[in-house]
């Protein structure tokens, strides 16, 4: 047995002994905190005991210093299980992984550790109402104090902000040059008494993020991650890392605009033989299908340690295409049958409803066809009218 | 298990690219379809004998290379892309009835003889009428028994059917559906090319009147259905890479064309086509890796991979051939332009071997609805 499949069974082990089945049938989690959060502080505890948290993160940060075989591995077996860390996703995938990279020696040994031990609990704050799909407009600002920094301003869609210990969040620094150059990445201590949060209701009616308000929020002056006026890189590395996070995701639920479940949907109402339902059917199976091989590809290729560079944007646009497509599939289906709100119908009809969200959160989809034209097919930019024009002389939605 | 591409099909791929651009590139593939024959011999010659394409997957002791559906697959993306006129496809479906049959006389006559690129071979199935790519119940019938059997009937869309020296032919027999064989020329056996959009591929309108046939020993129902995989699965190889090279021709364009002050790549109007264009041509790609991938692992999943591959794909293709020609502007519109070519290879290409209604039906089909 090579040390791989050893470090595997002790993961397939502790698993089995640690976290429950997975369960395809299972609901989806819509509001995020359906897992008491000491529970999932415990697992995630446990889970750092155990040597399975932070695989390839140095040991003098609190990780086990291995390699990406070694993650691929436990992320596979724990593909099978419940594991309820959801509240470490994002401090794990995104603020984490950036502090690694850009940190300094102090902020490491400070956050890393606790992170990993499941000890704090993080958010990101980039996107605000006035500054979406261009987010390097944002209006939050940080102005210099004798000790460090005052925030104020607005950020949105926010996951996690109710309960997390800390935030990574991007502030305007300096209004008088380019929107990019006058940008920087702080810490934020979300105790802060100036810092209120809000649930963000959405289309489905439930709040799976936040609003969050920053008034005269102090940070010390060693709370900048990276360099003053760096902060659009820094957000280009953690971004970078969101796509990673997102494109690992373990298994997923039964989607209930999936071909089984809508080819289920249709049988119960007799359309399973209806030659033009049949056809649309087997395109949904078609195009679903290409997708999961599309992903098990740039998989296959990362895993062999080749470049996907921004082939996950197309991967995103396809799956969101594809959802909005299959919910338009969905309704046919179920036709007035959509009027009576049976309650076997809730998650068809509330996957439906969600179906738009996908192609607008974490970069809608003309974004992603912006990232594949110019980094996958490498176009020419956007002639981009603002990108040498100071922060403080462009017009800004408020 | 792997979706990615061996050292060794890169390299085939290498050899096929370049065999192309010195041998048959586009220019040279126009004077070809200018004239009078359907393909250029000495080319056809090179691709199966030097270059063993004939025979890539005939099993070695038939003379073959006993390679997989997935090293086909690379080589025919390529020559795909290139828009290479050949009679390969016919002679690959050809060799996958012969080998999913059970008639050992014919395999061990034909099959060497395909490998080498001796013999072209082409399946014959649709006919007038039935929009069904393989009929179900023949009209062509066979009669007479044992080495007495003569054809009657017509089939239509037969792929290098004049160039063919053996007809596969679906007919109905005295004990239901069989394949039988036709050799080139016979009594009663009238080819005429078809005048078909597409000038690249050759097809052709088969009668026979009493023509002498050979039935094929075997169940021709299910050879039938695997030639219906391999047909999927080769068109949509050829498919993929002419995507690819529409894809890659249309983006080169919208960097060095200028307009407004800007390369028009910059431009949202075509820089979001181009990149739904990557999403289509990613997604078949991705299709196709896995359906040749069950064809060489998982047989009993071929059926469903190689109907949902090409269900993407020539659609797909379609789609990118006829916005290679909106986004070329005036200039994609002009007989001196490629894009016409792929646009007609497209058009042909979604209908071939299948249209999408039938494509969607098989897969369905396969799928248990």
């Amino acid at each position: 047995m090579t040390s791989i499949d050893e470090f595997r069974a002790r993961a397939r082990a502790w698993l089995e002994q640690h976290a429950k089945p997975f369960d395809e049938a299972a609901g989806f989690d819509l509001e995020g905190g359906s897992v008491p959060l000491e529970e999932s502080k415990r697992f995630q505890k446990a889970l750092w005991e155990a040597g399975f948290a932070g695989i390839t993160w140095p040991k003098e940060y609190g990780g086990q210093g291995l390699g990406a075989a070694e993650l691929i591995a436990f992320n596979e077996e724990a593909a099978d299980f419940e594991l309820p860390t959801g509240p470490f996703t994002i401090g794990l995938g995104m603020p984490g992984p950036t502090i690694l990279e850009l940190g300094t020696e102090e902020q490491k040994r400070r956050y890393l550790p606790p992170l990993l031990r499941g000890d704090e609990i993080w958010c990101q704050l980039f996107s605000e109402p006035g500054a979406g799909s261009d987010v390097a407009s944002l209006q939050t600002t940080a102005t210099r104090t004798e000790t460090g920094w005052l925030i104020n301003g607005q950020k949105v869609w926010t996951s996690g902000a109710q309960f997390s210990d800390f935030g990574a969040i991007i502030a305007r620094t300096d209004p008088t040059v380019a929107k990019h150059r006058g940008i920087t990445m702080f810490i934020v201590d979300m105790r802060h008494p100036g810092v209120t949060v809000r649930p963000l209701v959405v289309a489905t009616g439930h709040a799976p993020f936040n609003e969050v308000f920053f008034d005269d929020v102090e940070v010390p002056a060693d709370a900048v991650i990276g360099e003053v006026g760096e902060g659009w890189g820094a957000a280009v590395v953690m971004l970078r890392n969101e796509r990673v996070t997102i494109g690992a995701g373990g298994r997923a639920r039964s989607n209930p605009l999936g071909f089984d479940s809508l080819a289920e949907l249709a049988r119960a109402r007799g359309l399973d033989t209806d030659p033009a339902v049949r056809r649309r059917l087997a395109v949904l199976y078609a195009r679903e299908s290409a997708l999961g091989a599309y992903g098990r590809v740039l998989h296959e290729e990362t895993t062999a340690g080749l470049q996907i560079g921004a082939r996950g944007s197309a991967a995103k646009l396809a799956g969101a295409e594809l959802a909005l497509w299959a919910a338009d599939l969905a309704q046919d289906i179920l036709g007035a049958d959509l009027a009576l709100g049976a309650a076997d119908l809730e998650r068809v009809v509330m996957a439906i409803v969600a179906a738009p969200g996908g192609a607008v959160a974490g970069g809608t989809n003309e974004i992603q066809r912006n990232i594949v034209g110019e980094r996958v097919l490498g176009l020419a930019k956007d002639p981009g009218v603002d990108r040498n024009t100071p922060f403080d002389q462009l017009k800004l939605s408020r | 298990m792997s979706l990615i591409f061996t050292d060794d099909q890169k390299s085939l791929a290498e050899t096929i690219r370049r065999f192309v651009a010195q041998r048959t590139p586009l220019p040279k593939v126009r004077e070809v379809i200018g004239g009078d024959l359907a393909y250029d011999p000495e080319v056809w010659s090179r691709l199966a004998g030097d270059l063993g394409l004939a025979g890539l997957t005939i099993p070695e002791e038939y003379g073959g290379a006993g390679a997989t559906q997935a090293d086909l697959s690379a080589a025919l993306r390529e020559l795909g892309a290139g828009l290479v006129p050949s009679p390969l496809v016919a002679c690959v479906l050809t060799a996958g009835a012969l080998l999913a049959l059970d008639d050992e006389e014919a395999r061990r006559d034909l099959l060497p003889r395909i490998a080498e690129g001796g013999l072209v071979a082409a399946p014959a199935v649709s006919e007038p009428g039935d929009r069904r790519w393989i009929p179900a119940e023949p009209v062509t019938t066979a009669t007479g028994s044992g080495d007495e059997v003569t054809l009657s009937g017509t089939k239509v869309a037969v792929l290098n059917g004049a160039e063919a020296d053996v007809l596969l032919v679906q007919a109905r027999g005295p004990h239901g559906t069989g394949l039988y064989l036709v050799r080139s020329p016979a009594d009663g056996l009238t080819v005429r090319r078809d005048p078909g959009v597409d000038p690249t591929r050759g097809s052709a309108t088969v009668t026979f009147d009493g023509t002498p046939a050979r039935h094929l020993a075997g169940d021709a129902v299910a050879a039938l259905d695997h030639v219906a995989d391999l047909a999927n699965l080769a068109l949509a190889s050829e498919q993929c890479g002419a995507m690819l090279a529409c894809l890659t021709m249309t983006t080169e364009y919208a960097k060095v064309r200028y307009a407004f002050g800007q390369p028009i790549g910059a431009y949202q109007g075509v820089k979001h086509r181009l990149a739904d264009m990557y999403v289509l041509w990613a997604l078949s790609d991705a299709a196709l890796r896995e359906a040749t991938r069950a064809a060489d692992e998982e047989p009993e999943k071929l059926g469903a991979a190689a109907a949902a591959a090409r269900t993407l794909t020539s659609p797909g293709y379609l789609t990118a051939a006829k916005d290679t020609m909106l986004l070329h502007g005036g200039i994609g519109f002009t007989w001196e332009h490629d894009a016409h070519f792929y646009y007609k290879n497209a058009i042909a290409g979604n209908v071939l071997a299948g249209d999408a209604d039938y494509q969607q039906d098989r897969l369905a089909g396969k799928l248990g609805l």
